[in-house]
C-alpha cells in the first residue's frame, strides 16, 4: 500500500506541478500523497468539507444560471473524488478529481458571492475582490479540468510524450490567469455584476490578447484533452477500453444533451445539468468498471436515441408534409397523427434492425462474416503457427465470429477441461487463466455464457465459451457459426495433440542425438588414447627388444667371425639384416598407429613428414598459432594422409597441395565463414585443405578410409566435403571445431 | 674413447656398452634418464654422451633437452642422438641449434658396430652425423620441377653423404676419390641447386638438409 501511494503521488506530480502554479495550490497540498497515512486518509473529507461549505453557502445566495455549472462540478467531481480515493487510496484520478472539484468550488462561492445582492440592492462586504478570486483562476482551472480529463482513468498522462503540452498549457493557462487577474478582460463578455477591483493601465491591449490568443488556447485545452482521450481509446484495451467507453459515452450524453438543450430550448441548462454525468461516471469506471457492460449500454443508448430521433423526424415530417398535401392545416390533426404513428409503426422494425446492425459495428468493430471466420481459422491452422498461438487464434476467431463480450477455449477431457486461451487477451501475460480443471457442466453461467463442447471423432476434446452482455442473445446464424467454429476446433485441437507429440518426439530425438554425439566424442578420445597407448607400447616394448635382439645378433656375429666360422657369421650376419627389415617394418606400423611426431611437435611437424614420404610433390602450408587438442590434431594427420595415399593412388595428378588453418570467427574468409559447421563452440575452427591437380571425378574411389575419417570427423562435429569435378582435380575440405 | 650412455631400455643400454666396450671404447658411465647422464657427465665430461631421445619422465624429447643443457655446460662432449625414429624436424633443429659435434640416429645402426663406432667418432671429433635413412627419404622426395634431377648419379651420393655429415676428407675416404674430384662434385652441386658457397661443415649440413626439406 505504501509503495502503491508512493507510486501515484509520482504519477499525479505532472499534474501537481500545475496545480500548484494556480487556484488548485491548497488543494494539491492537501491531497498530495507521501505525507503520510492519516494526513492522505483525512485530506479527501476534508476538502470534501470545504467544497460541501463553499458550494452550500454560494447556493444559499441566490440561483444564478450562468454560475450553476461551476456549483454542479464542484459538488460532483469533489464528490465522486472522496469516493475513488476512499476505495482506491492514493488514486491519482481520484486526487485530480479532488483538485478539480475544490478550484470550481472555490470558482463558484467566488461568482456567487459577488453577484448577491442584499435586500437593500447592495453588494456583501469585499464583494469585488471576492468575486475577483472566482474569476481569474479560471484559465488555471481550465487547465487543470483538461489534465484531469486526460489522465483519466488511472490518473497518469496518456504517455510521457505528453509532458510538454501539460507545461505548455500550465505556462498559457498561468499568463492568462494573471492577464485576468490585472485586467478586467473576462469581465467583458461575462455576465458578471461587478467591476474589476483593479485599475491599472494597459487594458485595451490586455482584452486584445486575450480575444486573441486567449480564445484559442481555450479551444486549444479543450482539443487537447479530447484527443488525448481519444488517442487512449484506440490504444486501450481490457479493462481500461472499458473504462474509456463508459467515460467516452458519458461525454458523448453530455454534448447531446447540451446539443439537445440548444436546439429544442435555445438554453444551455440541460447541457450544463447533464455535466454532473461525467464525473459520476467516470468516477463509476474507476471504481466499478466491472459491474455494468458499458457496451451494451452504448448500444442501447445508440439505438433508443437513434430511434428517438427517426420516430421524432417521421413523425414531424409526416404530420408537416402529407398535412401540406392534403391541404389540411398544421394543427392538431386526429387523421394526421394517426396515419404518422401507422407509418412509423410499418416502419420502426426494420428501421430498428438497420440500426442495430449499425450500433453493433460502431461498438463492436467491424464483425467478422461466418465464412471470413472458418477462412481465417484454416488459414493459421495452415500456417506454421505454435499451438499457443493457434489457440488464442481460435478464441479471437471465435470472438470475431460472434461478437462475444468474453471467449474462453477449454482444452480437455470431461472433468479435466482446462482453460488454454481467451478472448480478450490477458492483460498481464503470465500465469495460466485456470489451473482448476473443470467439469463441462460447471462451464455455463446463467444465461450469459454460451457452451458449445468440442468433441472429434466422438470424444470430448475440449469446449468453447461464449460471453456476451445479457439478455444479448445469439442470433440462430451465430449460434451455427459458434457450432461449425466447434467443430473445426475439434480438428485444431486434435492437430495441436499430434504436433505436441511429435515436438515430444523430437526431443526425444535430439536427446539421443545429443548422447550418441557425445559416445561418439568419448569413443574418438578413447581410441586415440589407445593408439597412444599402443605406439607407446611397441616403442618401449618391441622395438626396443628387437633392437636389443639385433645387438645380440651382432656380437654372435662377431664372435663367429672371431672363431673362424664364417659361414656362422655369415648367417647371422643375415639375421641381423632381416631384423633390421622387419624393425623397419614395425616403425612404418608404429607411426600408422600413431605418430609420436604429431604428439610431441604437433601439426606443422607431422604433416612435414607425410609430405617427404609422399609418392607425389606435395606442398603444405600451415597456419596454426597454437597446439590443437590431441584428437583434433590426430583427426587432422589422418584425414591428409588417408587425402595423400587416394591421391596418389587414383588421382593422376602432378602434384598435391595441403594447408591446415586455423580460423576464428572473427577473421577468416567469408567463404569459410558460410561453411561452418554445427555446433562451432568458441567460433574457432581448424580448415585443413588437400588438393590436386588430377583427372578428378574421384567421388568412386573414396574406401572405407574415407568414411571412418567422416564418422570420426562428425564425433567432433566437423565435417568433410570433396570436390572432385571429372577433369577439375580433387578438393577435400575438412573442417573441425577447435574452440 | 670415453663414451657416456643415457637410455631407459636396460638392456639395450647394457647389449650397448658391451658392443661399444669390445669396439675398444671407455663407457664411462650409463644413466636411465637425462638427469642423472647431466651429474655424470658434469662430473667427468666424456668425449661423446649417446643419449635416447625419448626418455623418461615424459617420454618425448628429453634427449635434446639434455644434449642442450650439456652443451651449454660441458661444450667440448659430443652428442649423439639415438631414436626408434628419425624425423626431419628433429635433425634440422640439432643442426640448427648444435655449431657441430651432434649426431642423429636411428637406434638400429648401433648394431652396426663398425658404421656405429665410426659414426661416434666422427661426433667426437666435432663432424655432425645425420641418419643415412632420414637422408635418403629426402634426396628421395618427389618434387616439382626436381632440381635433383640435373644431378648426375655421383653427384647424388655426394649430395646424400654430405647431408650425413661427411666432411670432404671422410667423403674422398669413402668413395675412394680425390680430394679434388670431391671437391668439383660438392661446387658442381652447389651450382647446380643454387646453394649458397660452402662454409664449413657444418653449415654445409643444415643447407643441405634445409634444401631438401624445402
Amino acid at each position: 500500500m505504501t509503495v502503491d501511494a508512493r507510486l501515484a503521488s509520482d504519477e499525479v506530480g505532472e499534474a501537481g506541478t500545475a496545480l500548484d502554479a494556480g487556484v488548485g495550490a491548497a488543494a494539491a497540498g492537501a491531497t498530495r500523497g507521501g505525507r503520510g497515512h492519516r494526513l492522505g486518509r483525512a485530506a479527501p473529507w476534508a476538502v470534501g468539507a470545504v467544497v460541501a461549505a463553499l458550494v452550500v453557502a454560494g447556493s444559499a445566495l441566490g440561483l444564478h444560471l450562468s454560475n450553476v455549472h461551476n456549483g454542479l462540478i464542484a459538488a460532483s467531481f469533489t464528490a465522486v473524488g472522496v469516493v475513488v480515493v476512499s476505495r482506491r487510496p492514493g488514486h491519482g484520478e481520484g486526487r485530480l478529481f479532488l483538485a478539480t472539484g475544490l478550484a470550481h468550488a472555490v470558482m463558484f462561492f467566488g461568482r456567487q458571492y459577488g453577484a448577491h445582492l442584499t435586500d437593500g440592492g447592495g453588494t456583501l462586504p469585499g464583494a469585488t475582490w471576492v468575486q475577483w478570486a472566482g474569476v481569474w483562476p479560471l484559465p488555471l482551472v481550465l487547465v487543470l479540468t483538461g489534465v484531469t480529463l486526460l489522465c483519466f482513468p488511472d490518473g497518469r498522462l496518456p504517455s510521457p510524450r505528453w509532458r510538454p503540452a501539460v507545461a505548455a498549457m500550465v505556462v498559457a493557462g498561468g499568463a492568462l490567469s494573471l492577464t485576468s487577474a490585472l485586467w478586467p478582460v473576462e469581465y467583458a463578455d461575462d455576465s458578471l455584476s461587478l467591476h474589476h477591483p483593479l485599475d491599472i493601465g494597459g487594458y485595451p491591449t490586455a482584452q486584445q490578447l486575450w480575444n486573441g490568443p486567449g480564445r484559442t488556447a481555450y479551444l486549444l485545452f479543450q482539443l487537447a484533452w479530447v484527443v488525448g482521450v481519444v488517442v487512449r481509446l484506440r490504444r486501450a484495451h481490457g479493462d481500461e477500453a472499458r473504462q474509456l467507453r463508459w467515460f467516452a459515452w458519458a461525454v458523448a450524453v453530455g454534448a447531446g444533451a447540451m446539443v439537445l438543450g440548444l436546439v429544442l430550448f435555445r438554453s444551455p441548462t440541460l447541457g450544463v445539468l447533464a455535466v454532473p454525468v461525467i464525473p459520476l461516471t467516470a468516477g463509476l469506471a474507476i471504481v466499478k468498471y466491472r459491474l455494468y457492460d458499458i457496451d451494451l449500454v452504448i448500444r442501447k443508448t445508440l439505438v433508443v436515441g437513434a430511434m428517438a430521433v427517426l420516430v421524432t423526424v417521421g413523425y414531424v415530417a409526416v404530420v408537416l408534409g402529407v398535412g401540406r398535401v392534403l391541404g389540411v392545416s398544421a394543427g392538431p390533426s386526429p387523421l394526421l397523427s394517426l396515419v404518422a404513428t401507422a407509418m412509423v409503426a410499418v416502419a420502426f422494425e426494420p428501421a430498428r434492425r438497420r440500426v442495430q446492425v449499425a450500433a453493433d459495428r460502431l461498438v463492436y468493430g467491424r464483425r467478422a462474416s461466418p465464412y471470413e471466420a472458418l477462412a481465417r481459422l484454416s488459414a493459421q491452422l495452415s500456417g506454421d503457427v505454435p499451438h499457443v498461438d493457434l489457440f488464442s487464434g481460435l478464441a479471437s476467431t471465435v470472438a470475431a465470429g460472434v461478437g462475444a463480450a468474453e471467449v474462453t477455449l477449454w482444452v480437455g477431457a470431461d472433468g479435466e477441461l482446462v482453460a488454454v486461451a481467451s478472448w480478450p487477451p490477458p492483460t498481464v501475460p503470465g500465469p495460466p487463466l485456470s489451473s482448476t480443471p473443470r467439469a463441462l457442466a460447471s462451464l455455463g453461467d446463467g444465461g450469459r455464457t454460451h457452451v458449445r463442447p468440442i468433441v472429434h471423432q466422438g470424444s470430448l476434446r475440449g469446449a468453447i465459451t461464449v460471453t456476451r452482455a445479457p439478455g444479448d442473445v445469439l442470433a440462430p446464424s451465430e449460434d451455427r457459426l459458434l457450432a461449425d467454429l466447434a467443430a473445426q476446433a475439434g480438428l485444431v485441437l486434435d492437430n495441436v495433440g499430434l504436433g505436441v507429440e511429435l515436438q515430444h518426439r523430437l526431443h526425444q530425438i535430439s536427446v539421443q542425438a545429443t548422447e550418441l554425439q557425445a559416445a561418439a566424442k568419448r569413443i574418438v578420445a578413447a581410441q586415440y588414447e589407445a593408439r597412444q597407448r599402443i605406439e607407446r607400447d611397441l616403442h618401449d616394448g618391441a622395438q626396443q627388444r628387437l633392437v636389443t635382439l639385433a645387438l645380440s645378433l651382432q656380437a654372435v656375429a662377431d664372435r663367429a667371425e672371431a672363431g673362424g666360422d664364417a659361414d656362422l657369421a655369415a648367417r647371422v650376419a643375415d639375421a641381423r639384416a632381416q631384423l633390421i627389415a622387419a624393425l623397419a617394418e614395425l616403425r612404418e606400423m608404429a607411426r600408422g598407429i600413431h605418430p609420436a611426431i604429431l604428439t610431441q611437435e604437433g601439426l606443422e611437424a607431422a604433416l612435414g613428414f607425410l609430405a617427404e614420404r609422399a609418392p607425389l610433390p606435395v606442398r603444405v602450408d600451415v597456419d596454426l598459432d597454437r597446439r590443437l587438442a590431441p584428437d583434433i590434431e590426430a583427426t587432422a594427420y589422418f584425414v591428409v594422409s588417408e587425402a595423400l595415399t587416394n591421391a596418389a593412388k587414383h588421382s593422376g595428378a602432378s602434384a598435391i597441395a595441403v594447408t591446415a588453418t586455423a580460423m576464428t570467427s572473427t577473421s577468416g574468409t567469408s567463404t569459410a565463414m558460410s561453411t561452418s559447421g554445427p555446433g562451432g563452440g568458441g567460433g574457432g575452427r581448424l580448415v585443413i585443405e588437400v588438393s590436386d591437380d588430377g583427372r578428378g571425378g574421384a567421388d568412386g574411389h573414396w574406401g572405407s578410409g574415407l568414411q571412418g575419417l567422416v564418422d570420426r570427423l562428425a564425433a567432433l562435429d566437423g565435417r568433410l566435403t570433396v570436390h572432385s569435378p571429372p577433369g577439375g582435380g580433387t578438393r577435400l575440405e575438412a573442417e573441425i571445431p577447435c574452440g | 674413447m670415453r663414451v657416456m650412455l643415457a637410455d631407459d631400455a636396460v638392456l639395450f643400454r647394457e647389449g650397448m656398452a658391451r658392443i661399444l666396450l669390445e669396439a675398444g671404447f671407455d663407457v664411462a658411465g650409463q644413466a636411465g634418464d637425462g638427469a642423472q647422464l647431466l651429474e655424470l657427465v658434469l662430473a667427468q665430461p666424456p668425449a661423446v654422451a649417446i643419449i635416447d631421445l625419448r626418455m623418461p619422465p615424459g617420454h618425448a624429447t628429453e634427449g635434446i633437452d639434455v644434449a642442450v643443457e650439456i652443451r651449454r655446460q660441458a661444450p667440448d662432449v659430443g652428442l649423439l642422438l639415438l631414436s626408434q625414429h628419425v624425423e626431419t624436424h628433429y635433425a634440422v633443429r640439432l643442426m640448427t641449434e648444435f655449431d657441430g659435434g651432434v649426431g642423429y640416429l636411428l637406434k638400429d645402426r648401433v648394431s652396426d658396430l663398425a658404421a656405429f663406432a665410426g659414426d661416434v667418432r666422427r661426433v667426437a671429433a666435432g663432424d655432425c652425423v645425420i641418419d643415412p635413412e632420414l637422408v635418403a627419404r629426402l634426396v628421395d622426395r618427389k618434387r616439382a620441377g626436381d632440381p635433383l634431377a640435373a644431378l648426375t648419379a655421383r653427384e647424388r651420393t655426394v649430395l646424400a653423404l654430405m647431408a650425413q655429415g661427411r666432411s670432404n676428407r671422410a667423403l674422398s675416404d669413402e668413395l675412394y676419390l680425390s680430394a679434388k674430384t670431391i671437391e668439383a662434385h660438392v661446387r658442381n652441386i652447389f651450382t647446380k641447386l643454387d646453394l649458397p658457397p660452402d662454409a664449413g661443415d657444418h653449415r654445409r649440413v643444415l643447407a643441405v638438409l634445409a634444401f631438401l626439406r624445402s
